[in-house]
């Protein structure tokens, strides 16, 4: 029981993440939504997590579990990759400004 | 050497974006070139260690510095607003790595102005390319067909650095890809803007210091990852 506690504040985390997420990459976000709810689902309901980890060929449901939240994992590491390309694309812009404004001329040789 | 007279009379509202990167052993020849032609000329120093900015500014050109090094696609941008900001007629994009000739830049022009288009794209398969090797060719073709099925562009080069836009066509030119998928970039951008584009030979000149600038498989594969990540946000 303190386990399934635990796991559904981590679960609910996700999702509460995943939504404020939304707004900047619908993509990511709806897929992380999709995962943890299914992670909520099953931290619940272990005995289908079994039937459903040996009906695609997984032997135990806490191992599909375990997958669930691999994957959890690797989609908020996109998000956090993603993240980091638009706080470069916020740098170039600035860095675009200050080059911008320090433009040198040649001097007129006419 | 008398360059060939223009259509267009007025050069001097024709700027010519030269993204350059530790190019000063060749950069200083390729701007006296363009100058001698009486174009306006920005070379956008990308955070070199070498005297590239130094070369272009008393080879006659303006020079904008990137305080580190952003890319080629940065460069570009950053360049092409310059010359938006200068007020620039016609905006040009050109290596600075010597493969492209000065005097293809007229037919851009040219080809804009008579076929109303807002965009010129420099084609090497059109045209003449000089010591291309197989792999680049190979490569070049994968690249042809990707942007057919993705932008619905069909051009016969994708990834030429010689290009003219209009200024209505370069307002609608925004290059978020700082690295080298920017050319894929902007090609979906024209397709996207719904302006007139038209390819116009060029002749690029292959060298062993451009191949050794140029795009390897390797380089393919990381544009690819680029342009699907920029998918997945904003």
């Amino acid at each position: 029981m303190i386990a399934q506690i635990g796991l559904s504040i981590l679960l609910a985390g996700v999702l509460v993440y995943a939504w404020t997420e939304y707004r900047r990459a619908p993509v990511i976000s709806i897929l992380s939504m999709l995962v943890a709810t299914a992670g909520l689902y099953f931290v619940w309901l272990p005995s289908h997590a079994t039937r459903l980890a040996t009906l695609v060929g997984i032997g135990r449901g806490v191992d599909l579990i375990i997958y669930v939240w691999v994957v959890i994992s690797l989609i908020l590491l996109l998000n956090l990759h993603l993240k980091l390309r638009s706080q470069s694309e916020l740098i170039t812009i600035l860095m675009r400004e200050i080059a911008l404004a320090n433009a040198r001329a040649a001097e007129p040789s006419k | 050497m008398i360059s060939k007279q223009h259509k267009n009379p007025n050069t001097g509202s024709i700027w010519i974006v030269v993204a350059a990167f530790n190019e000063a052993t060749v950069l200083g020849p390729i701007v006296s070139d363009l100058m001698r032609r009486t174009y306006r000329v920005v070379v956008v120093d990308d955070g070199s260690s070498d005297a590239t900015g130094q070369i272009a500014l008393s080879a006659g050109a303006t020079v904008i510095t990137h305080p580190v090094n952003l890319g080629q696609g940065a460069a570009l941008q950053t360049g092409i607003k310059f010359a938006l900001q200068q007020g620039a007629a016609f905006v040009v994009t050109f290596d600075a790595d010597g493969q492209h000739r000065p005097s293809d830049i007229a037919r851009l022009i040219e080809a804009l102005t008579d076929y109303d288009a807002a965009y010129a794209l420099g084609s090497r398969f059109l045209g003449s390319s000089r010591g291309m090797p197989l792999g680049r060719r190979l490569l070049l073709q994968v690249a042809i067909w990707l942007t057919r099925v993705m932008t619905g562009l069909r051009l016969t080069d994708t990834h030429n650095g010689l290009r003219a836009m209009t200024r209505d066509g370069a307002s609608h030119i925004f290059l978020r890809q700082n690295r080298m998928a920017h050319a894929s970039e902007l090609l979906e951008q024209i397709a996207a803007s719904g302006l007139r584009h038209v390819e116009v030979p060029v002749t690029i000149d292959y060298t062993r210091y451009s191949l050794a600038k140029g795009q390897r498989l390797s380089d393919s594969l990381a544009i690819l990852f680029d342009l699907s990540a920029q998918k997945l946000h904003r």
